[in-house]
């Protein structure tokens, strides 16, 4: 969702610059303009490839969502403006919205406070060390998604890894178990998450000037202060971004509730594969979809509306 | 299996059980529908941008069925595809690559080509990648697929998108194929299908975790049998298999029956002893330890008790089982039907069913295979012997009378308001609600 956000940004910068430079002789003009078509030249592909990939499906799965019939005895689906597909849907899915959202969040949090510390010692004190550092935070995830998740049942099994050993010891109760409970769904999520917040949190922690800080110490700020009043206002746009790179498709995930969770995890991606792959109603599920994908989208909107867009960002924190 | 080098080292079926770890087929599967969900949704995006209706080329109303002629001479290629690791394989000696002996022996006896491919990994994903050639009309791009009985197979089958096949022209089928798989009830007359490969969903248990063996479904949910959260199920085959364990023909059944089966459903997944429902992945649980007993696959269950020496048990509950098929069909508009319905009937003989049998250890469609498994370990040595005369004895490869009276198919699911009170009913039970 961060990606057309920013493109669409890009395309209202770049033309933007014409009306609004200076009156110039008939060289210039001429150099502008070229200056324009190459930029024009430089959107294409990425306008064109997010419209057929992008808008296109979008399109039809909103189209596919005012469906109405079936694939066994109703000759298949025919466009009819079935907005019962959404009412329906929310009316019987609701609590699984809320439930994604409240799992997603709860992870988002965990992936802050993990990643921060994180991010933060490697941009500070990781010196020549640093992209190796970083590195290693991404390393795990040149493996598979799904197969990462699949691991941890085997890493949090009752008599895994983890838990075998203590109860061997006693220190656990022998019908101890975290795999089919909303711990462990969440706990996947974290992990499956963790560079999506990590990443933009490192890019602006070793963005921040040096400097900066050291003019806060000569203004006697002590070293919490400094932290509070210059590091952490301008690593906001990154924790802005960290945010709404691991909540928006943590809420949408499916993976982590289905491996690592129970009946009682169940998440409202889990209910649109079940819609998609086990009852084959197309219409249904892609009205969901589009519920969910207009619901993180509001929901993004007004946490970007509540925080300001970058610069004012910049602007609050330098005003703090 | 200490005097392996008793056994002549070119035997294809030899190597295959010595040099690689076995998998069953769900084995192998279980998380194909995941990376088709996360990786992509292509199939699906591609099922919703079909139009409404079906239909294209063929007289397509809803029941509508093309048959065509199959007396005409069969086109050069067939185009086959299964599911993975669900046929007979060996390594050609000179070349070193892989082939299935039983598909080269048709192409020599036929001078047809076969293109074998195994992309199927989930009834529904593989359905929606056919679905928008289906309503187009066009060529599906494959002359035989595998699909299992249930809801897509009734989808191909009642919007005419399979071939109908002529009764007339399979003499292996008739001579050869088990009653079981003759005239299913999900397919009257064997009208559009014919078996690949079967199997049971039945209890697979862990003996060293469970207080006593298990004889009924009700001991799922018994603390005095099995540990607490210490019980899988089988999210799809849940609700035949509720009804069977209550008594209940799931064949017959009807939305009353179904409620009574959420129910019992309802009890087990709030008894203490219940884990978690699963899709596929169940096996990783059992092999880990942490379930002690789950609804599973004969084959699944019955790989890692005869193969891996693991302490589980296979049963079929004192109320019966729920038997499910494969089924070979071939999609309308597929340019050599010929070939493929000569195809099918040709993994009808005895001595080529045998070929795959010995390699899948699924339930074989020909029970004349099971005396000629049993000749072969006679010729044969040392542990290949041994396992093959397993599989010549295992009661359930080769169901009898009596286990096939306690075995019963599912519901089959005809038309979109019986599914959606079907769904209505059961799949809250596995939503948390």
């Amino acid at each position: 969702m961060a990606g057309p956000v920013s493109d669409e940004r890009t395309a209202v910068v770049l033309p933007a610059e014409g009306p609004l430079a200076p009156p110039a002789r008939q060289g210039e003009r001429t150099l502008e303009r070229r200056r324009r078509a190459v930029a024009y030249l430089l959107l294409t592909p990425g306008t064109l490839y997010l419209a057929l990939f992008f808008a296109l499906p979008l399109i039809l799965i909103i189209y596919t969502s005012l469906k109405s019939g079936g694939l066994l005895s109703g000759g298949g689906f025919r466009f009819t403006w079935q907005w019962e597909n959404y009412t329906d849907g929310l009316a019987t899915y609701g609590s699984f919205y809320v439930r994604s959202v409240v799992y997603a969040g709860i992870a988002t949090v965990a992936c802050i406070l993990l990643a921060y510390p994180m991010a933060y010692w490697i941009a500070f004190y990781g010196g020549r060390w640093k992209s190796a550092l970083f590195f290693m935070i991404l390393v795990p995830f040149f493996v598979s998604f799904v197969i990462r998740t699949v691991q941890w049942r085997f890493l949090l099994g009752d008599f895994g890894l983890i838990f075998g050993p203590l109860k061997d010891l006693g220190l656990l109760p022998q019908d101890f178990r975290v795999l089919a409970t909303p711990l462990a769904v969440i706990a996947g999520i974290t992990y499956n998450f963790l560079p999506f917040t990590a990443l933009p949190l490192y890019v602006a922690l070793d963005r921040i000037d040096r400097s900066l800080i050291e003019a806060a110490k000569d203004l006697y700020a002590t070293k919490t202060e400094a932290f509070r009043k210059v590091v952490l206002p301008l690593s906001f746009p990154g924790l802005f971004a960290a945010v709404i790179l691991t909540f928006v498709p943590a809420t949408g995930d499916y993976v982590n509730s289905s491996v690592l969770g129970g009946p009682n995890t169940t998440m409202i991606g889990q209910i649109i594969q079940t819609k998609f792959l086990v009852e084959l109603r197309y219409p249904e599920a892609a009205a969901l979809s589009v519920v969910l994908m207009v619901g993180m989208l509001l929901i993004a909107l007004l946490y970007a509306k509540a925080l300001g867009t970058e610069d004012e960002t910049l602007a609050a924190g330098a005003g703090a | 299996m200490s005097d392996a080098r008793s056994v002549p080292a070119g035997d294809p079926a030899w190597l295959r059980g010595m040099t690689m770890r076995r998998m069953s087929r769900r084995q192998m599967m279980r998380y194909a529908g995941m990376s088709v969900g996360t990786l992509s949704l292509a199939s699906i995006l591609a099922a919703c941008g079909g139009d409404g209706g079906t239909g294209g080329g063929t007289p397509t109303e809803p029941g509508g069925s093309t048959m065509p002629d199959y007396t005409a001479e069969p086109g050069p290629v067939i185009r086959f595809s299964n599911w993975p690791l669900y046929i007979d394989k060996a390594r050609d000696k000179e070349t070193g690559e892989r082939y299935s002996p039983s598909l080269r022996l048709f192409e020599e006896e036929t001078g047809i080509k076969v293109e074998y491919t195994t992309e199927i990994n989930d009834n529904a994903a593989f359905f929606g990648e056919l679905l928008p050639l289906l309503q187009a009309g066009q060529d599906p791009g494959r002359d035989i697929i595998v699909i299992t009985n249930g809801r897509e197979f009734a989808a191909l089958t009642q919007n005419g998108w399979v071939y109908e096949l002529d009764p007339n022209l399979r003499p292996n089928f008739d001579a050869n194929a088990a009653a079981w798989a003759k005239d299913p009830n999900f397919d009257p007359g064997n009208r559009f299908s014919m078996a690949w490969q079967s199997g049971l969903t039945g209890i697979g248990y862990n003996t060293e975790k469970v207080k006593r063996p298990l004889t009924t479904a009700d001991d799922l949910m018994n603390p005095d049998v099995v540990p607490p959260s210490s019980v899988g199920v089988l999210k799809a085959d849940a609700p035949d298999f509720a009804m069977i364990q209550l008594g209940i023909d799931p064949t017959t059944s009807g939305p009353e029956e179904w409620k009574a089966a959420a129910d019992w459903l309802r009890k087990l997944r709030d008894a203490p002893t219940f884990r978690t429902a699963y899709d596929q992945a169940y096996v990783d649980d059992l092999t880990a330890g942490n379930l002690a007993a789950t609804m599973g696959w004969s084959g699944d269950v019955l790989y890692y008790a005869l193969w891996e020496d693991y302490p589980f048990e296979f049963i079929v509950p004192e109320a019966g089982a729920l038997i499910w098929i494969d089924n070979m069909m071939i999609p309308v508009n597929a340019p050599n039907p010929q070939g493929a319905y000569q195809l099918m009937d040709f993994y009808y003989r005895p001595e080529v069913a045998q070929m795959v049998t010995e390699w899948v250890l699924y339930m074989s469609p020909v029970p004349a295979v099971q005396q000629l498994i049993a000749e072969h370990a006679e010729q044969e040595k040392g542990a290949y012997a041994e396992a093959l005369r397993r599989t010549a004895e295992n009661p359930f490869l080769w169901p009898d009378e009596e286990l096939l009276a306690k075995v019963k198919f599912g519901r089959p699911l005809t038309t979109d308001e019986e599914a959606a009170e079907w769904d209505s009913i059961f799949l809250p039970v596995w939503e948390g609600l």
